[in-house]
């Protein structure tokens, strides 16, 4: 018997049928609390089994490919703890930020995650470090995590800071594991700090947002030259900034190609990159965040790494955030690859969760 | 080579010192412990500390960082022998760019000193620990400072893109960058709040905000605390973030009123400041809101400012807390913890309780918008015994806000002082992964040993 099967056999209480697009002959297991995901990554290790953690699988295109044995499902991890009078969130990690946040703006509050998220898992925007539009004026999703529980590679539950808005108690692992892609082990439950949604929001549509003078909007975006400015606050602050608006949040329509990169800049370069972007490439620009989408329909290797050479020269990035190019995802890794390796290396001793998937092939 | 020698060859002799007034001066920090640490250093530049470290390391000497030594929590007492690297001449703002909403420092320049330079281009630094005149912001990345104004904008974690770090074997590294989202793992996130831990930083990209268009400041008196709190989770509730939200309590008015003579409301059960701030256009209609639900909440006694002068003088009770106390015994003690803002008023009572059974004399100060609460107690070290009552009455306030769902530490940190209470918060395995973390960077453990984690039991 091979060792995947031995395996489909031990864990046989949390195999569930593989989903439309998991990954070909791979076993899913959808465990329902931190102890069982402790059981898998354990029986994984032992068997040399290479594991991927799954929520809506929006964002299982970033970084290095992998091609796992296991996927390891958040679809049972469900739990919503919402604490409103003191501006916080326990969530599990499978659920969806359409439901977190539907069921946040019921009373008024809102967790600033991402606008347009689809399928996303509140565990798969963490892992992947994604924010929201609103992160101009809210700060990337990252500041708002206050605690997290996760699963090492080697089968440990941890638990990281807690479920309070200012907490300096030991380092500060839950903002760690944001942005580690599964790299670390499985995060099963994420605190969020909240925020009240403004009393007022409001669209205008201008040219070059960035030369506007509004104060503190939530967004200044820029979809193919047409410039959007999302405003939020008490309804007289929004009429001085904007006399002419429209009711509520008009986000542009999503890059929707099939090669999608990030290119992320200092703030102040976002205007150079934008007119750093091919003719017919399609871009949504983050004015003041540096955040620039680009989204191409025939892969053109040179230009984009043309452009990622100028992005690193401003101390940026360009990132490979979908699609296939025979080009390294994420460019020249940092300097401090190697205390990266370091960490990474005594969560997941063995290797086996998503190697390969962050910069420097670690 | 001796070690002080080897420290003079890299720094010249007017910048190391093995004195024993020195190792005095730089024995203590502002908490409550003492230490010696063996030798004193004062660089000037990165090239200068890593060479320290480096210097240091071939020696087999550990390295604690030191800014202005306003930390509450001994994160800078040297446990055994050490060599202290006092950053405060690196004191450099290099670079603002205030296009970008950024500036590059030096870790040595002082937290108001920041603000005061970016004030021209309408920019401001967040972070306003009480000792903003005098802490650094090396300190303040190290503690993971915050302040009354980080209700609304967050703590120093949300305000640091990227830091210069020399490891304890003396490498150099930049961590973060000026771009958002930089790839890989995102290690500022743990560096921040290391306690000079993870190595020593010598430069720091803090991001800048506007400066708010208007400012309003309320102090109202209520006859309760449980109203103040009330008021406060109206507010919350009606979707405002003041800039910041602020409680002194009643035995905390009279302290401040004895020491500034400033016409405080004594009778009041809980004062509490508040600032509106924000858009010129709106500020007038969310100061009349919070007018509004505080005289719901039974305020009978409300100030408002709204110019800078009067503004001042509301805030400076609320700033003199510290000096009122000083004023009241030779001693004080600072505790700092947090708990859900909703547990606020039971906590106090139950705080209040342990300071009566150890006879102590406490008063508070907090943050009330985010459940940061300050309690005070002012006692005479030199009383035999004193100084083991606070101790324990101290570990006791803790205990109830761990069992409230709270935490250790608001904006303080653990240093030596709470390092041993860790347990209280985190398993065995939860302290283990940080471990995994503190080795990661700093394997032979040389950066500011014995901090943070609880030592491992043989």
């Amino acid at each position: 018997m091979t060792s995947l099967a031995v395996v489909r056999r031990h864990l046989a209480a949390l195999v569930v049928e593989p989903f439309a697009g998991a990954p070909v002959g791979a076993i899913v297991v959808a465990p329902s609390t931190a102890e069982e995901a402790a059981r898998v990554l354990r029986t994984a290790g032992e068997h040399h089994l290479t594991v991927v953690a799954w929520g809506g699988g929006t964002h299982q295109s970033y970084g290095g490919a992998v091609e796992p044995a296991i996927i390891l499902s958040t679809r049972n991890l469900l739990g919503i703890d919402w604490q409103p009078d003191d501006l916080t969130v326990t969530v599990g990690a499978g659920v969806t930020v359409a439901d977190l946040e539907s069921r946040l703006g019921s009373g008024g509050q809102t967790a600033v995650l991402p606008e347009q998220p689809g399928v996303a898992t509140l565990g798969g925007v963490i892992a992947a470090g994604v924010s929201g539009y609103r992160r101009l004026r809210y700060g990337p999703t990252r500041d708002r995590v206050l605690g997290a529980t996760f699963v090492t590679g080697d089968g440990r539950v941890v638990k990281g800071r807690g479920k309070v808005v200012k907490n300096v108690a030991g380092y500060d692992v839950p903002r760690l594991l944001t942005g580690s892609l599964g790299r670390l082990g499985l995060i099963t439950e994420i605190t969020l700090k909240l925020w009240p949604v403004p009393a007022s929001i409001a669209t205008t549509h201008v040219d070059r947002p960035e030369e506007g003078h509004w104060y503190r909007p939530l967004a200044m975006l820029e979809r193919n030259g047409h410039g959007t400015v999302v405003l939020g606050g008490h309804p007289e602050a929004i009429r001085a900034d904007a006399p002419t608006h429209s009711p509520g949040a008009a986000w542009p329509e999503p890059i929707a190609d099939a090669i999608r990169l990030e290119v992320r800049v200092p703030a102040r370069h976002t205007r150079a990159a934008i007119g750093r972007i091919p003719d017919g490439w399609s871009y949504v620009a983050q004015l003041g965040v540096g955040t620039i989408t680009v989204g191409m329909g025939t892969p053109d290797v040179d230009a984009v790494l043309e452009l990622r050479r100028w992005a690193e020269s401003t101390g940026g990035s360009l990132v490979i955030a979908a699609g296939n190019l025979p080009i390294d995802p994420w460019g020249t890794p940092p300097l401090s690859l190697y205390i990266q390796r370091r960490i990474v290396e005594a969560f997941d001793p063995h290797g086996i969760m998503a190697a390969g998937r962050l910069p420097g092939g670690l | 080579m001796s070690l002080v020698a080897d420290l003079e060859a890299v720094l010249g002799k007017e910048r190391v010192f093995s004195d024993p007034l020195r190792r005095h001066i730089y024995g203590k920090d502002s908490g409550i412990k003492r230490g010696d640490p063996t030798v004193v250093v004062l660089p000037e530049t990165t090239a200068e500390v890593a060479e320290v470290v480096r210097v240091a390391a071939r020696h087999d000497f550990p390295v604690i960082p030191r800014g202005a030594g306003t930390g509450l929590a001994s994160g800078t007492i040297s446990i055994g022998p050490s060599v202290m690297v006092v950053l405060t001449r690196m004191n450099r703002i290099v670079d603002i760019d205030a296009e970008g909403g950024t500036a590059w420092v030096e870790p040595g320049v002082v937290n108001v000193d920041l603000s005061a330079r970016t004030a021209e281009f309408g920019l401001h630094f967040a972070p306003d620990p009480s000792s903003q005149t005098v802490s650094t912001i090396g300190g303040n990345v190290a503690t993971g400072a915050g302040g009354p104004h980080c209700l609304a904008e967050g703590t120093t974690i949300g305000h640091i893109l990227a830091i210069e770090l020399v490891t304890a074997d003396g490498e150099v590294v930049v961590i973060g960058s000026e771009a958002p989202d930089p790839i890989g793992l995102d290690l500022r996130a743990v560096v921040i709040g290391s306690e000079g831990t993870l190595g020593i930083v010598t430069r720091v990209l803090v991001k800048l905000i506007p400066n708010p268009q208007a400012v309003r400041t309320v102090l109202a008196a209520f006859e309760q605390i449980d109203d103040a709190a009330a008021a406060v989770s109206e507010i919350i509730a009606q979707g405002i973030v003041p800039a910041a939200l602020e409680m002194i309590d009643h035995e905390m008015a009279i302290a401040i009123e004895n020491f500034l003579h400033a016409g405080l409301p004594i009778q009041a059960g809980g004062l509490l400041l508040t600032d509106v701030s924000g858009h010129g256009a709106s500020v007038d209609a969310e100061l009349e809101a919070v007018e509004r639900i505080m005289r719901d909440k039974g305020a009978f006694d409300i100030r408002t400012a709204t110019d800078e002068k009067v503004r001042a003088e509301l805030w400076r009770g609320r700033k003199s807390a510290f000096g009122a106390v000083s004023q009241m015994a030779p001693d004080y003690y600072l505790q700092d913890t947090s708990v859900p803002r909703t547990r606020l008023v039971e906590v106090i009572s139950e705080v209040y309780e342990i300071a009566r059974r150890h006879g102590l004399r406490m008063m508070n100060v907090f943050h009330a918008g985010d459940g940061n609460l300050h309690p005070m107690i002012a006692f005479d070290a030199s009383e035999p015994g004193t100084l083991e009552h606070v101790e324990q009455a101290s570990e006791e306030m803790l205990r109830v806000c761990v069992e409230a769902g709270g935490t250790l530490s608001g904006e303080h940190g653990i240093g030596l002082e709470k390092r041993d209470l860790m347990p209280l918060i985190y398993t065995d395995v939860d302290l283990d992964a940080q471990r995994q973390v503190k080795a990661a960077f700093d394997p032979g453990n040389r950066a500011n040993p014995g901090k943070i984690l609880p030592l491992e039991q043989p």
